[in-house]
């Protein structure tokens, strides 16, 4: 038996990008049902991604710091690794997020139909889960995520085959294993289970590990790498992937591809993800997917179709969740009448890596290529007192600034908690702030992000904690 | 070898216009617009300039000539570039070598011989508008080139019309209309291309070197302007649209403020931020909203006539041809821009006007006696009645500031003007148009002479800027020069009041004892009623009278 809801509007997909858009538009007084596949809200980020994946960084990160406070004079012994309760813990933290979602949606009264969905038309939805539902809607925002890419020549059912959810169910600690792909998930997992004893490789296509960051930061990102992973194989492609009864065989080419094969216990695939907008009907509703997945939509999140919206990593890079919710919440203030747009001038990207990499604005490669008359300027962490008393000397502050206006269009970090770091450059492009304005804020001391403001004495040129190459030339 | 030019006299706006002084004389050299003479006309006194640079040979006026347009001045020997192109300029080249040298350094590598050839070679720019002092777009009623025209710096290419004034639009290089993007009814703002113009001097190693022989002399002279700036680009900036900085889809705003402006649809480009270093705030955005909105409001009253909610009949069509011949003959663009204004303001304004007389027997003498005084001297200038008259409204107006104010649009306050900007009718061969006197208060009788010389000057010469007509408070309309004994001026709103001065007499005044004959000027004082009582205007007026009766009380 079928029921029917009506509603003004359906938030297809329960992510991050998701319920926002769904809160939002609960609280602007619109009638809201999510339509979520799962059981629970929070969609990858919260179930399969950027939760679970920090709650397990956490543990990485203090067996870490436990072994290099041997050199400091304090001694903790070999660490005694219990896979099911790091498992239980990490659902743990899943679980009180999702249950804080699910109050929140009680408490906006928005409506959860759990079943996949897919659009019968520019108005309606059906839902199958247990039950069929058809959702009549006034308005609709698509936010159906994305999934891991899988390559055609991996058998992805062997179960030592992973994709970055399988590794956050921790099914065994491989003794040796291959991360493949040198981005941000792949190196993210590598530092969890290099923490939990396994032996690494990575290979990547392009010629450094995280593409889209400045060479500069991975120089110093390698560094710790290079400890962590037994070969990085950079310029290199996998050809062959063989599951066999004693492990699987991997077969490489390019700059650094061994000769032989390689046998792996586990190999995780982390090649990218690709959007799920052939997957929901799209069709049936008039809405236009692109060849890739893809659906197109303007500064207010609207697609092809009037009524109906798409936002998060399914409307296109880069697939993050703060930006999945941004651009919800402009949905919904969209479809409750409100005249706003999705205008920013950041959206930051961080590698909770040890050490993290983060970057905002535009990089100096991208600077580059624009062909901006811009000036990066660095502070070294080495020369920063908190950093030196953290043991986080391997890290640095860079900010771009343009040079006609001085003001900041850009910076990178990498060194120990570099993501949160990153939040003072963001505001300070989106306020429009010059040089000026970050060297004369007064930045706590000892502090890490004190390096923010030492960046821009750097290129103001007033700096007195490293030698001054802009002081005055004394005759 | 030199060339003599018969320099005449230009169109002053007026018949048989006094020659008063005598600026240069034989042997002088002068430059394009020295002053040549000074001449008298009836509203003003102006200078003649020169229309080229040389050598005076002879001057064919004396002080007290009546002269009329196309009359003979002077004569004037020019430099042969000047006068003939095709001459072999021989005497110019020399002097402009050095810049023409001065193009390849930015390129090092072609050596000396290459430097010759450069001045020779072509290229193209692009022309566009310049900074017109107007928001928003302007009409182009007259395009003055076509392609293939050789056009010289500072030739009028088209001409445009604003709401105030019609202007040209000069070349900011010389050389040949290679293409016209613009044509006449076309909508043009600052930065639209108008056309594309060959000028001589280009990237100095891709010109042949045979080129360097058969390019005529005339080009060669021109083009060190051009290698000398480089300019490839328009000669204005770009529209701040256009302009790709460093990530700048961003204007210098937060994202609050950016907000706001999508959902007014502001171009944040277009908005000046007061906050610090520039940066717009949300009131910028509000203000800048405010101002957008009350414009329309304004244009449009002008495009209905002002008729707003009058119900007349329409004027019935007449076919005068019945009763005689007639002939057709357009209005001027003055006229056909100052008809609306003036409609709007007669029918929107209810005007009353105060009649009055000032004994202007003792200013005259002073006057005249000043002007003796001045003519001995040769100094270049002369004192007509206009500025002792502004000079008394001007004092009338601190008397009396309501009559320096405007009714706010909502008609429930008036704008009091703590400064006295006074604007002065000057009738042209186009028609009526009226630039403005800064600080009349401030200034003093010689002061307000040049400036009055030279607006007057700019104004029959059709070169008043809009900026030059904007910020009156109070206006004057003198045809003392004419006749008449009174009449009722327009007010020229936003202002609240007009002076008109029609022409002095001698009449006979009863002095208590007996008749004496005394100089009277008729003073016509329009006022807006809304604004201005009856007997304000009476006392505005009698003491306007006073002022000029005894202009020693000007100095209390």
């Amino acid at each position: 038996m079928s029921n029917e809801v009506k509603t003004q509007v359906v938030v297809l997909g329960g992510g991050p990008g998701g319920y926002s858009a769904a809160f939002r538009a609960a609280d602007l007084g619109l009638d809201v049902v999510i339509v979520e596949r799962y059981s629970t809200l929070g969609g990858v980020c919260l179930n399969v991604g950027c939760i679970p994946s920090k709650a397990l960084l956490h543990v990485a990160k203090s067996i870490e710091d436990a072994k290099t406070m041997g050199s400091a004079g304090v001694e903790f012994g070999t660490p005694k690794i219990d896979l099911d309760k790091i498992r239980a813990h990490k659902e743990k933290v899943i679980g009180q997020l999702t249950g804080g979602l699910a109050q929140m949606s009680k408490m906006r009264k928005v409506t959860v139909v759990n079943g996949y969905g897919e659009f019968v038309s520019a108005n309606e939805l059906k839902v199958t889960g247990d039950k069929e539902t058809t959702v009549k809607f006034e308005h609709a925002i698509i936010a159906a995520g994305s999934k891991p890419v899988e390559l055609p020549f991996i058998p992805h059912d062997d179960e030592r085959i992973w994709d970055s959810t399988d590794a956050l169910e921790l099914p065994f600690i491989p003794k040796k294993m291959l991360v493949l792909g040198g981005g941000i998930i792949g190196l993210e997992m590598g530092c969890v289970y290099k923490a939990l004893g396994s032996n690494l490789d990575v290979v990547e296509f392009m010629d450094q590990l995280i593409p889209a960051a400045d060479k500069d930061l991975i120089r110093v990102f390698n560094k710790s790498m290079k400890s962590k992973f037994d070969n990085i194989m950079l310029e290199t492609k996998v050809t062959k992937v063989e599951a066999k009864k004693d492990g699987i065989h991997v077969t490489f080419e390019g700059k650094k591809a061994p000769a032989e094969p390689v046998v792996y216990d586990a190999v995780l695939v982390a090649v990218g993800r690709t959007p799920n907008g052939d997957k929901i009907g799209a069709d049936k509703a008039g809405v236009k997917v692109t060849d890739r997945g893809f659906i197109e939509v303007d500064k207010q999140m609207r697609t092809s179709v009037k009524n109906i919206f798409a936002i998060g990593d399914i409307v296109g890079q880069p697939m993050l969740a703060h930006k999945a919710v941004h651009e919800g919440h402009v949905a919904a203030e969209v479809i409750s009448g409100k005249k706003h747009f999705f205008d920013p001038k950041v959206i930051p990207s961080i590698a909770y890596t040890d050490p993290e990499v983060a970057w905002t604005g535009v990089t100096e490669k991208e600077a580059k290529e624009q062909g901006l008359n811009f000036e990066a300027v660095t502070f070294p962490w080495a020369a920063s007192g908190r950093a030196i008393a953290s043991g986080a000397t391997d890290g640095f502050t860079k900010l771009i600034f343009d040079k006609d206006t001085d003001r900041i269009i850009g910076g990178a970090i990498v060194g120990a908690h570099a993501g949160e770091l990153l939040g003072e450059i963001s505001l300070a492009i989106e306020m429009g702030s010059d040089a000026e304005d970050i060297a004369l804020t007064v930045h706590a001391h000892p502090t890490l992000y004190e390096t923010i403001g030492q960046a821009a004495q750097v290129y103001e040129g007033s700096i007195t904690d490293i030698p001054n190459k802009k002081a005055a030339k004394k005759k | 070898m030199a060339d003599v030019i018969e320099v005449k006299v230009p169109d002053v706006g007026g018949d048989d216009v006094e020659v008063i002084e005598i600026l240069v004389s034989a042997g002088d050299t002068i430059e394009v617009e020295d002053s040549l003479i000074t001449v008298e006309t009836d509203k003003a006194s102006m200078d003649i300039p020169a229309p080229v640079a040389g050598t005076v040979n002879e001057i064919k006026v004396k002080v007290g000539d009546k002269l009329n347009q196309g009359d003979l001045l002077a004569l004037v020997s020019v430099a042969a570039a000047e006068a003939a192109p095709e001459a072999p300029a021989a005497e110019e080249q020399p002097k402009e070598e050095p810049k023409a040298a001065a193009a390849p350094e930015a390129k090092p590598e072609p050596a000396a011989p290459v430097a010759a050839k450069a001045a020779s070679a072509t290229e193209v720019i692009t022309i566009a508008v310049p900074d017109l002092g107007e928001d928003g777009e302007v009409d182009v009623i007259d395009v003055l080139v076509s392609v293939g025209d050789e056009v010289n710096v500072e030739d009028g290419l088209i001409t445009v019309e604003t709401d105030k004034a019609t202007m040209d639009v000069p070349s900011t290089h010389a050389g040949t209309v290679k293409s016209m993007t613009v044509k006449m009814g076309d909508k043009v703002s600052k930065g639209t291309v108008l056309l594309e113009l060959e000028v001589a001097g280009a990237v100095a190693e891709e010109a042949p070197a045979e080129e360097a022989k058969a390019e005529p002399a005339a080009k060669v002279e021109q083009a060190p302007a051009v290698i000398a700036s480089e300019h490839r680009e328009p000669p204005v900036p770009d529209h701040p649209l256009d302009k790709k900085e460093p990530g700048k889809q961003m204007a210098h705003a937060s994202p609050a403020v950016r907000r706001l402006a999508r959902e007014y649809g502001v171009n944040l480009d277009l908005v000046k931020g007061t906050g610090a270093k520039e940066r717009v705030l949300k009131e910028d955005v509000q203000s800048y909203v405010k101002y957008e909105l009350s414009r329309p409001k304004a244009s449009s009253a002008s495009v209905t006539g002002g008729a707003g909610g009058l119900q007349v009949i329409a004027q019935p069509k007449v076919d005068f041809s019945k009763f005689g011949e007639v002939e057709e003959v357009e209005l001027t663009r003055i006229q056909r821009i100052s008809g609306p204004n003036l409609h709007r303001n007669w029918v929107t304004i209810p005007h009353v006007t105060q009649f009055d007389e000032a004994d202007i027997t003792e200013m005259e003498a002073f006057r005249k006696a000043e002007n003796d005084q001045l003519a001995k001297r040769k100094a270049d200038v002369k004192f007509t009645p206009l500025v002792f008259i502004m000079k008394a409204v001007a004092k009338a107006l601190q008397e009396f500031p309501v009559f320096n104010s405007s009714l706010h649009e909502g008609g429930e306050h008036l704008v009091m003007k703590k400064y006295v900007h006074i604007g002065i009718a000057v009738d042209t061969p186009n028609g009526l148009v009226v630039p403005v006197i800064r600080d009349v208060d401030k200034k003093g009788i010689v002061e307000l002479s040049y400036e009055l010389t030279e607006m007057s000057a700019k104004a029959r010469d059709g070169k008043l800027k809009v900026t030059d007509m904007q910020g009156g408070c109070f206006s004057i309309s003198s045809l003392g020069g004419i006749g008449g004994t009174a009449f009722t001026p327009i007010v020229n709103a936003p202002e609240v009041a007009i002076l008109g001065v029609s022409r002095s007499e001698m009449k006979p005044v009863w002095n208590g004892k007996e008749f004496t004959p005394r100089l009277m000027l008729p003073l016509s004082l329009s006022y807006d009623h809304r604004v201005i009582d009856g007997a304000l205007a009476a006392r505005f007026s009698v003491y306007l009278t006073q002022v000029l009766s005894d202009i020693r009380k000007l100095i209390l």
